[in-house]
């Protein structure tokens, strides 16, 4: 077993070690990877938008509503992927989480689509 | 690829390599509002040939790009902890080379376009100077698919995930694990 320097004494890693090595679990990054997943989503409406404020005669509202419902999408299943990975073989569950904030995105994406239109 | 022999904890191992994940699972996204940006600027040349002062910005269009090479380098330095992943020789792993190599290509590429635009002003979709684009994005994406399918088989070595339970998909995954899926399997 190779052990960077300063972990272990005389080979083998006690359980302390493996913590170290280890730093943040990826199970206890729930709730940076749901902020990661908003931010990711608002900027997609902060993008589409710049599109139809700026430069409405290029790129029409309905084709930055359409870009950013298929984009919101991707980027959902992407967070649900990522807090199942990193929860699974673990006690933790944040379906609950997962369901409220993707909930949240739904509704939003459908009000933004509707109502913001450049 | 054959079972290796592990350098580190398989549970520290576990969780670097979900951590590489994560990063790549948050490059996807990117990835997809490029080629968004890729079907919007080709769409708009459909219509309008020729670039004018109309035109959006295409450093707007395409900024987010940036978020690829530079997460990639992420991924290349966080690597590192992962023993599992060193290429030949213990260079970078051959995914992360082609991929870094892509990127390249496609940063040289900006270049040679606004030479070959000086002389040549249409913005026509096949012209051989927006070729590179393409395939430097191509070798790229390849590079990345081959480091994505291997941190994949490695979790799955190491008994993280679970194969496919169609039977079909196991056994390929059974016959990738024992090295015979592909005459040389992915470094």
């Amino acid at each position: 077993m190779t052990l960077p320097k300063g972990f272990g004494s005389g080979g083998g890693a006690s359980s302390s070690d493996v913590n170290k090595m280890i730093g943040r679990r990826v199970e206890n990054m729930t709730g940076i990877v749901t902020l990661s997943f908003i931010a990711a989503w608002l900027s997609t409406f902060g993008g589409t938008a710049v599109g139809y404020y700026y430069y409405p005669w290029a790129y029409p509202a309905q084709s930055g509503h359409f870009a950013f419902i298929v984009l919101s999408i991707i980027e959902a299943i992407g967070y649900i992927f990522a807090v199942k990975v990193n929860e699974e073989g673990t006690s933790k569950k944040s379906n609950g989480l997962i369901a409220g904030v993707v909930g949240v995105i739904a509704v939003a994406t459908v009000l933004i689509v509707t109502f913001v239109n450049g | 690829m054959a079972q290796m022999p592990a350098l580190i904890p398989k549970e520290v191992e576990i969780q670097r390599l979900k951590k590489i994940w994560m990063i790549v699972i948050a490059m996807g996204s990117t990835a997809a509002s490029v080629e968004v940006d890729n079907f919007v600027d080709g769409s708009l040349h459909q219509t309008s040939i020729r670039d004018s002062a109309f035109t959006p910005a295409h450093w707007w269009l395409y900024s987010h790009f940036v978020a690829l090479p530079l997460g990639w380098g992420a991924v290349s330095i966080y690597d590192r902890k992962v023993p599992i992943l060193r290429g030949p020789n213990n260079s970078m792993n051959t995914g992360l080379k082609m991929t870094i190599l892509g990127y390249l290509a496609t940063m040289f590429t900006i270049g040679v376009n606004e030479m070959w635009h000086f002389w040549y002003v249409e913005e026509i979709f096949a012209v051989p100077n927006h070729w590179m684009f393409n395939m430097g994005v191509v070798v790229a994406f390849m590079g990345a698919l081959a480091y994505v399918v291997r941190v994949y088989a490695r979790l799955v070595e190491l008994g993280a995930e679970t194969p496919g339970e169609n039977p079909y998909v196991a056994e390929m995954y059974k016959m990738a694990l024992e090295g015979k899926l592909y005459s040389r399997s992915i470094p």
